[in-house]
């Protein structure tokens, strides 16, 4: 409803769209600095190894190389969530992790310097499975975390962060329960979210004691901090923000390959810029997490869940950044998604000798949702229920509440998402093609398709703080100072869009500072779709009390009440007298008007997905074709209908709905190497194969938001594998045992093909 | 990657001679498609030392019909034999296995020759060496197959021996049902083998100094039946789990002959000849095709992840014989 707006909810050109297309935009790959080095990284070729020696005699020999480095010529730093891993160790614990780095004049002289390492390892055991690496006698990664489960918990989110859902009385629960279904399901297929841009960063170290980190990633302020953790006080860091192209959350692991570059500008007085290759980004960067559920489960047949028990088991790979972190979001979007009073649920992060898992859209959520989902499908098929109905009837509603990341418990009060869940499904035609469990909703041949839905939401939409500044200059035009990037979201053309919205500002004449960590205030940036309502809200509020001084300054010069004064297009008028303008420079004179904003974390909103999924199955071949895609929500006001449509597309990719029917990642399981770290092998879903997508966007406003809107972003790809699965299950009318939907795992599931291994899935 | 010469044939003898001087460790060029990316993973053992650009060579990009055969040039693109008239009426199979490779790019660069050449697509013989180092195999001259006890969903059904990789080649698997021949040419004179037999576990037919130089597919006076089918996880950008193509001429309803061959489940493409030879006489209809596709899989020994293949190579030559779509 863009109707009682002139920016907002209206489709505008993006302020970055020109230099898009014309390649002019300056990713992290395009900058040239004076003296810039190139940085390459040596890559273990054990899963599990102790490094006895590095002989660098031959590399650094070799002309145009600058440094080489090991982990004995760098100082003890250690990242991930408890600090626990070095940026170069003496331990390496997956086939790609970095034993040594070279910096040269080239990316090609350094390439080939990497092949003049030579290094003595000690090889050690590996763990590859959650199952051997949860066995009493197994190798142990870290001695911090033993029987290699990590320390569970969110140090920055307080004592009582979400460790686990434990609440009620569920045996109480399981004895009100109709039917119970207990069972285990397993998301073990690890996608890998394949933003288009490569990982990288350009490291600068200046003397005494200056760090400068160019960062690609959705959001760069926060790197600061994460470094800053890293190698203690006493350093002066800096962060600039770099368009990016692409993160999906991925990129937020950047803190190893930052700090390779800057040690090596350490070792060598200049600046270095370290890029990952599409390969090195498959095989040796962030992984969605791989998660394995045996729960048990109660309901009452009118969809009422009793009680909800069992363990959670999440696969990290060869260290944690964020996963306790994803484990519990994930708790909490689990109780927005299901209400219930009683809850026995224990999490706990494995670590195994594989590339690690970390930050991915979904969040923990998504990984949650597709290994619960086909159980608690198990016990709806029992109480004969449907799944829309289900899944409406038990989404968070206002009054609800539920223990957030924090361990603290919020009341809902966002908006009732069963509006929005009832024109999806008539978009869709839910009611028609729904034929009960395990029933196709129509038969061709040898074709059958099959429907399923799920859904999810996040209460992120307000996590972190966020400040901004907004400065309008006498000349009628705004500025903001925000530390907010263009990760390819359109969302920095959202906060222009807000300003000028406030100020009544031509959008052109609102322009927005260079992202840089010395120059703005904190902001957390994008993730968990919060960019509209926190980041937004803090824009929004520099901007409204940027408008407030000038009105001041202006009412002063003019002998008026700033009440009766209004401004748009850079003039400033009575409310009474709209026709008498006058410039803000003849206003307010050689004055800036400085106004700052700030959002305060806010858990009582979430947002909402809803995504029906149909897909076509050849019972014959095994072959699983997605059909049609309806993902529907509310989102209380459109900012950008372009914008937002791209988001909701996004559903398919970045490891959502695909990873249901066929992305994932093969592992070989006695060398631990990645098989299939190449465009061709990892197959995604080209543009050539586009299912139907329609996206149902509700707008019943948010009170707290100056324009009513919350975000989606980053819960597209969430509900869509879970309802994959279920369609491609309810089509052949037999459960698929796991993710994704392959031939091998279809026909055999048909008993087409005898049991056996199947790979990537559960067990 | 490390420095290469780079060398521009001029003629087939030179590119021959070329070949004979530097050995093995010289590769040839022609569109490229395959060997920049086994050149950039840099997984081979001996890196070549040189490569032979072939497109340099002119007057070897045609498609020729005379009486008796259709004569493709190795270096006609892809493309070309995609949109060749000629192709399209009386040899379409080839023109769909040469449709449904790649993406248009690649079919505008890749040329039947280099289709055929194409090194082999195992995850663990094409494991990139800057990822901690190429994984050594037989294929490679040290040690067994990696594939044999470890994720072999894309391996061999038939005919493994020592490397279990499946031939990548689409336009093969036509060429097979086709009863083409390749002519290879060396520095001493010329040879012609049938494209089934061009095909080994560890290697293709062709000697050090040797390279295609052309395909011959012999023509028939009867029009035929033809129908080529892959299957893929995607559609573009893929190669097959499993293909079929089919050659089938009938009197009437009666087959009296056919030719179907399988492709990526073996290291070369697999004539099913005793299938073949179960039609002859009879209807094709669903109960021959069933048996006749019965019969091209009973010599499968699928390794331990896949049997599915067996499973979608059989339903495949059922719906190739029915003039069913994939």
């Amino acid at each position: 409803m863009a109707g009682a707006y002139t920016y907002i909810g209206r489709s505008t050109p993006r302020e970055d769209a020109s230099r898009v297309v014309t390649g002019t935009v300056q990713f992290i790959d395009d900058i040239a600095l004076p003296g810039l080095l190139h940085g390459r990284v040596l890559r273990s070729p054990h899963a599990h190894a102790l490094v006895k020696a590095v002989d660098k005699t031959k590399a650094e020999a070799l002309v145009g190389v600058e440094a080489v480095l090991a982990w004995e010529d760098v100082p003890d730093w250690k990242g991930g969530m408890t600090n626990s891993t070095r940026v170069l160790d003496r331990k390496v614990r997956f086939v790609g992790d970095a034993v040594a780095i070279v910096a040269a004049t080239t990316r090609k002289t350094a390439a080939e310097a990497l092949d003049l390492i030579d290094v003595e390892y000690e090889i050690l055991p590996g763990v590859f499975t959650l199952d051997d690496a949860l066995d009493p006698g197994a190798p142990q990664l870290y001695e911090d975390y033993p029987g290699n489960v990590v320390t569970p918990g969110v140090p920055g989110w307080g004592p009582e962060s979400l460790k686990d859902l434990v609440t009620g009385d569920v045996d109480g629960g399981f004895r009100e329960a109709d039917v119970v279904a207990e069972g285990v399901f397993g998301c073990e297929n690890i996608p890998n979210p394949m933003p288009p841009e490569t990982p990288g960063a350009i490291g600068l170290w200046e003397e005494p004691n200056k760090i400068t980190v160019w960062v690609s990633d959705q959001a760069f302020y926060k790197h600061k901090g994460y470094l800053r953790r890293i190698v203690g006080s006493g350093f002066d860091i800096k962060t600039i923000g770099v368009p990016c192209g692409g993160s999906y959350g991925s990129k937020n692991m950047s803190w190893q390959l930052q700090l390779h570059a800057v040690l090596l500008s350490k070792a060598t007085g200049r600046p270095v810029k370290l890029v990952l290759s599409k390969e090195e980004q498959l095989a040796a960067f962030t992984l969605r997490p791989s998660s394995r559920m045996h729960v048990k489960v109660g309901l009452k047949r009118d969809g009422t869940v009793t009680a909800l028990s069992g363990r959670w088991l999440v696969e990290t790979g060869h260290y944690s950044q964020t996963t306790q972190a994803q484990v519990a979001v994930g708790l909490g979007e689990a109780q927005l998604a299901i209400r219930c009073a009683n809850w026995d649920l224990h999490p706990a992060i494995v670590c195994t000798n594989r590339n690690a898992s970390g930050m991915v859209r979904g969040f923990g959520g998504q990984e949650l949702k597709c290994s619960l989902t086909p159980i608690l499908s198990l016990a709806m098929e029992k109480a004969g229920l449907d799944p829309f109905e289900f899944f409406k009837k038990n989404y968070v509603k206002p009054g609800d509440g539920y223990f957030w990341r924090n361990g603290k418990w919020y009341v809902y009060r966002g908006v009732d998402y069963a509006a929005a869940m009832d024109e999806g499904a008539k978009r869709f035609g839910w009611a028609e093609k729904w034929k009960g469990w395990l029933n196709p909703s129509e038969v061709s041949g040898t074709k059958r398709r099959g429907v399923g839905v799920c859904v999810h939401g996040n209460a992120d939409i307000g996590e972190d703080p966020s400040e901004a500044y907004v400065r309008l200059d006498p000349d009628g035009t705004a500025t903001i100072h925000s530390a907010l990037v263009e990760h390819g979201t359109g969302q920095k053309t959202n906060i222009v869009k807000m300003v000028a919205e406030v100020l009544q500002l031509p959008l052109d004449r609102v322009s927005q500072l260079p992202t840089d960590s010395s120059n703005s205030p904190f902001e957390r940036g994008p993730g968990g779709s919060r960019g509209t309502y926190a980041t937004g809200s803090a824009v929004i509020a520099a901007a409204e009390d940027a408008r407030h001084k000038l009105l001041e300054s202006a009412a002063h010069a003019l002998g008026a009440d700033p009440a009766d004064l209004d401004t748009d297009s850079g003039m400033v008028f009575r409310k009474n007298e709209p026709s008498e303008r006058i410039s803000w420079e003849a206003a307010v004179g050689r004055r800036t008007c400085i106004g700052y904003g700030r959002f305060e974390e806010d858990f009582t909103l979430a947002n909402c997905m809803m995504t029906f999924v149909e897909v076509e199955v050849d019972t014959e071949t095994g072959h699983v074709t997605l059909i049609e895609v309806v993902n529907t929500t509310d989102v209380g006001q459109i900012i950008d209908p372009p914008g937002l449509e791209g988001q909701m597309n996004g559903c398919l990719g970045s490891g959502g709905i695909d990873s249901a029917l066929f992305e994932e990642t093969v592992l070989d399981s006695s060398t631990g190497r990645m098989l299939d770290s190449n465009m061709v092998d990892y197959r995604w879903r080209t543009f050539f194969e586009l299912p139907s997508v329609h996206n149902v966007v509700l707008e019943t406003p948010f009170a707290s938001h100056r324009f009513g809107a919350v975000g989606v972003g980053e819960v597209a790809t969430a509900p869509g594998p879970a309802a994959a699965l279920m369609a491609a299950s309810n089509a052949i009318g037999v459960w698929l045992d796991g993710y994704p939907a392959t031939p091998q795992r279809v026909l055999r599931a048909l008993g087409n093909v005898a049991p056996g291994r199947t790979g990537g899935g559960a067990t | 990657m490390r420095s290469l010469t780079h060398l521009n044939a001029r003629s087939v003898g030179e590119a021959c001679a070329l070949l004979d001087e530097y050995g093995r460790r010289a590769r040839l060029n022609a569109g490229g498609t395959d060997l920049l990316s086994v050149l950039k993973r840099g997984f081979l053992p001996d890196r070549p030392e040189a490569i032979v650009n072939l497109k340099t060579i002119p007057g070897l990009a045609y498609v020729a019909a005379d009486e008796d055969s259709l004569r493709i040039g190795a270096l006609t693109t892809l493309v070309t034999l995609a949109k060749s008239e000629v192709v399209n009426e009386e040899f379409k199979v080839l023109a769909e296995a040469a449709r449904s490779v790649g993406t248009p790019q690649i079919r505008n660069a890749a040329t039947i020759g280099g289709n055929l050449c194409q090194d082999v697509r195992c995850w663990y013989y094409r494991y990139p060496h800057k990822l901690g180092g190429a994984m050594d195999c037989l294929r490679k001259g040290h040690g067994g197959c990696l594939a044999i006890k470890g994720d072999n969903r894309y391996h061999c059904i038939m005919n493994g021996k020592g490397c279990f990789a499946v031939c990548p080649s689409d336009t093969a698997v036509a060429l097979a049902a086709l009863d083409a021949r390749i002519k290879l040419a060396a520095p001493d004179g010329e040879r012609s083998i049938r494209v089934a037999d061009f095909f080994g576990p560890l290697r293709n037919a062709l000697d050090a100094n040797e390279m295609v130089t052309e395909i011959e597919i012999p023509r028939t006076a009867r029009p035929s039946t033809q129908t080529f089918l892959k299957y893929t996880t995607r559609k573009p950008v893929d190669f097959a789990i499993a293909s079929v193509a089919s050659v089938v001429w009938k009197e009437g309803e009666r087959c009296i002959d056919a030719r179907i061959a399988l492709g990526a489940v073996s290291p070369g493409p697999v004539r099913a000849t005793t299938a073949e030879a179960l039609l002859l006489g009879r209807r094709v209809d669903e109960e021959s095709a069933v048996e006749a596709a019965e019969e091209a899989l009973a010599g499968a020994r699928p390794l331990s992840m896949n049997e599915y293949k067996v499973h979608v190579a059989r339903v495949l030559v059922k719906r190739a014989l029915l003039e069913e779509a994939d």
